[in-house]
């Protein structure tokens, strides 16, 4: 079970990872339109809530201490709030509906928050590694940090 | 404080709240007793806050607030009073604070997910899944961490999470009426005398040349705008609706122009589309002057932003002086029409008809001579008095006919800071420049109605719509969304009054079609200038419009958001009367 957990992590950090590739792909789509993000929304308001679920869910099998499956279950919180960002930034237009410089901070915390989600991701993946292959007892602790994306 | 943005703060502040609860709960789980304390605080604070702006709300209008003070008020409530005790005698080992603190954030949660995903109206069945989830999601928090609850009070939360999850399901999953909109034996094309005027539009795939590129468009007679359309009043239009290869379908809508039911041009329900190989030929009396444009119904979203429209002009004579349509549209993402500069002698009148063929709104600000606004939605003004340096904003659909008398000096008419048609060079800061406001312009006359037959409130809002096969986060009218909004039913000679409130946090250009609806108040202030006939206008975030119009076009109509991309994510329904 252990070994599942740091499996379905690892294919959550991917679909994050996906993520920032599918904004790119909206970002960059021309002529700009919302249906660019299409991939980008699906992903992030069904694919990665789902995983999320089932990380949890597998870190709660695995016996997990309370700390890993509160981190584990962090990410969906941050995920709504995503959304809830996505949607006020695009809110705050003017009266024409151009993007105003409040609105456009607005949604800056977006990829500010994608980053923190992200982080937190790593840090679940590390956790439940550690979890499945516990370190011997007297072993120095080894210092190397993961490569995290975005 | 507008409406529109006290339902953004309020949001803002619910999420800050959530933060609170549920960032104290994990620091008291992890024993961080300073930080748990000042987290929930703070959550405290926020959570008063929002007594204030849901008291706002509802003083505003009930449709602003129903779900917040009866779903989200007793959730709040149940928070504070659960986790308040704890931040005022704080025990001594904080970990015993963590369910109470986490237990008010997925109160407060659960309340943002209602507003969120169902809005209104509020309903037993969504209030009640909401206390299932709370229960639910606390008594797993309890269990792991590590303090379980005794046996009485985890049979009580299993008891409750389930009886709340079946009853909530059970009512938010009950059948409503279902209506049954769309009438399959398409009326009789009415015969209108032989006409006058024909035209011949083809649709079909074409490349289009804007700003110096090819797009691919979807045209009308391979031409971006369509060919524009003109008459006198008194003439009898025949229109002959070719589809070489829109493999959609087509169909011509006369937005704006009042025509018989028949000739409205509403796949599945006035007319089956047009699809390739096929034809349609409308025909209908030109008997009201003013400016309008045409455009598919037929997957109208993508259809029109692809060139599928064109400019529809009646004169009540023929032109006189200098006579422009600017009809604006976004095509690949390119501003259209391509500016134009023709020199004009001194003293020549100029009418420039302004139509926004886009989903969105636009700005136009006309520099260089003072000019009148005569014009609105082809309806004349009464007594539309001299503008100078003010911006008119034109929904989704709308159109303005502004005019003035060319000076010696050059005039131009910028669209959203862009130079569009001039006379010569200008250069004019316009971005900073007063916008008109309809509802005060021009001299006011009585409404010529005193009381009305039929009352219908359409409240406009986003929800997760589940009836489709796959569910979607869809444009609500009421909590419903196309084809579940129960049709509006009303009789021939009715008066009717419509009441919108939009509630969501966009703008939604409402557009009623077969009618002309008379501007009764926005946010409670009647119209006070010219009387408002009007078939496309801005309902924005937090707005409650009062419109009215005579029931005298039999017919199924549709009545709609004419941001297509809205109307395709379900908000559109329809109003019928034989």
């Amino acid at each position: 079970m252990r070994k599942a957990l740091v499996v379905v992590t690892s294919v959550l950090l991917a679909a994050f990872v996906l993520q920032f590739v599918f904004a790119a792909v909206g970002a960059f789509t021309k002529p700009a339109s919302e249906g660019a993000y299409t991939l980008h929304s699906v992903t992030g308001m069904a694919v990665i809530p789902v995983l999320i679920l089932l990380t949890t869910l597998f870190a709660v099998l695995a016996k997990a201490p309370g700390r890993l499956i509160g981190l584990a279950i962090l990410p969906l919180g941050l995920v709504v709030l995503q959304a809830l960002i996505a949607m006020l930034a695009n809110a705050s237009t003017d009266i024409a509906g151009a993007s105003t410089p409040f609105g456009l901070t607005i949604a800056g915390l977006h990829a500010l928050n994608g980053i923190i989600a992200v982080h937190v991701v790593v840090s679940v993946l590390q956790a439940a590694r550690k979890l499945a292959h516990p370190p011997p007892a007297g072993a120095a602790r080894v210092a190397v940090r993961e490569g995290e994306p975005a | 404080m507008t409406t529109g943005s006290l339902l953004a703060a309020d949001l803002v502040i619910t999420v800050l709240a959530i933060a609170g609860w549920l960032g104290g709960g994990a620091a008291s789980a992890a024993r961080r007793r300073r930080l748990a304390l000042c987290l929930a605080a703070f959550a405290l604070v926020a959570t008063s806050a929002r007594a204030i702006t849901i008291t706002v709300l509802a003083h505003a209008g009930w449709w602003f607030a129903a779900e917040k003070v009866l779903i989200a008020a007793p959730l709040s409530l149940a928070a504070v009073v659960v986790a308040g005790p704890r931040l005022l005698r704080p025990p001594g080992d904080i970990r015993s604070a963590a369910v109470p603190l986490l237990f008010a954030g997925y109160a407060t949660s659960s309340a943002l997910l209602v507003t969120v995903l169902h809005g209104y109206p509020a309903s037993a069945g969504t209030g009640l899944l909401a206390v299932a989830g709370v229960v639910a999601v606390t008594a797993v928090s309890w269990r792991a961490l590590g303090a379980r609850p005794s046996r009485t009070v985890s049979r009580a939360a299993l008891v409750v999470a389930v009886t709340a999850l079946l009853a909530g399901t059970g009512l938010a999953a009950a059948p409503r009426t279902a209506p049954a909109v769309h009438n399959h034996e398409y009326r009789e094309v009415r015969t209108v005398g032989e006409p006058t005027r024909r035209f011949t539009l083809t649709a079909g795939t074409a490349t289009v040349r804007v700003s110096g590129r090819d797009v691919a468009a979807w045209a009308f007679n391979a031409q971006v705008p369509g060919p524009e359309l003109t008459a006198t009043v008194g003439d009898v239009l025949e229109v002959t609706l070719h589809n070489r290869n829109i493999s959609r379908g087509v169909t011509l809508h006369w937005h704006g122009y009042d025509v018989p039911n028949s000739q409205d041009g509403v796949p599945g329900v006035t007319q089956a589309a047009v699809l390739p190989g096929q034809e349609f030929v409308y025909r209908f009396r030109a008997d009201q002057a003013g400016t309008y444009w045409y455009h598919t119904h037929s997957v109208s979203d993508v259809g029109v932003r692809m060139g599928l429209y064109g400019v529809l002009v009646v004169r009540p004579a023929p032109a006189t002086g200098v006579d422009v349509t600017v009809p604006v549209h976004t095509l690949a993402g390119l501003p259209l029409p391509a500016p134009r500069t023709e020199p004009v002698e001194a003293g020549t009148p100029v009418r420039l008809r302004l139509i926004n063929t886009d989903s969105t709104t636009h700005r136009y600000a006309l520099a260089g001579a003072p000019f009148r606004a005569v014009a609105i939605d082809g309806y004349e003004l009464r007594g539309s008095t001299p503008l100078v340096d003010t911006a008119v904003l034109i929904p989704a659909g709308g159109r303005y006919d502004l005019v003035f008398v060319a000076p010696a000096t050059p005039v131009a008419l910028f669209v959203d800071g862009r130079a569009v048609y001039s006379t010569g060079p200008v250069s004019a800061a316009t971005s900073a420049w007063p916008l008109l406001d309809p509802l005060t312009y021009g001299v006011a006359s009585p409404v010529p109605w005193s009381r009305f037959d039929q009352e219908f409130t359409l409240v406009l809002d986003r929800g997760l719509d589940l009836r489709g096969l796959l569910p979607r986060y869809a444009h609500t009218v009421n909590g419903a969304a196309d084809p579940d909004i129960p049709p509006q039913v009303v009789r021939l000679g009715d008066i009717v009054k419509l009441t919108i409130v939009n509630r969501s946090l966009v703008v939604h250009p409402w557009h009623l079609h077969g009618h002309h609806v008379l501007v009764l108040s926005r946010n409670g202030k009647p119209a006070t200038g010219s009387p408002l006939w009007l078939d496309s206008f801005d309902v924005r975030p937090g707005d409650v419009w009062q419109v009215a119009f005579l029931a005298d076009n039999p017919g199924m109509w549709a009545n709609h958001c004419h941001n297509l991309p809205h109307a395709d994510a379900g908000m559109m329904l329809h109003l019928m009367y034989g």
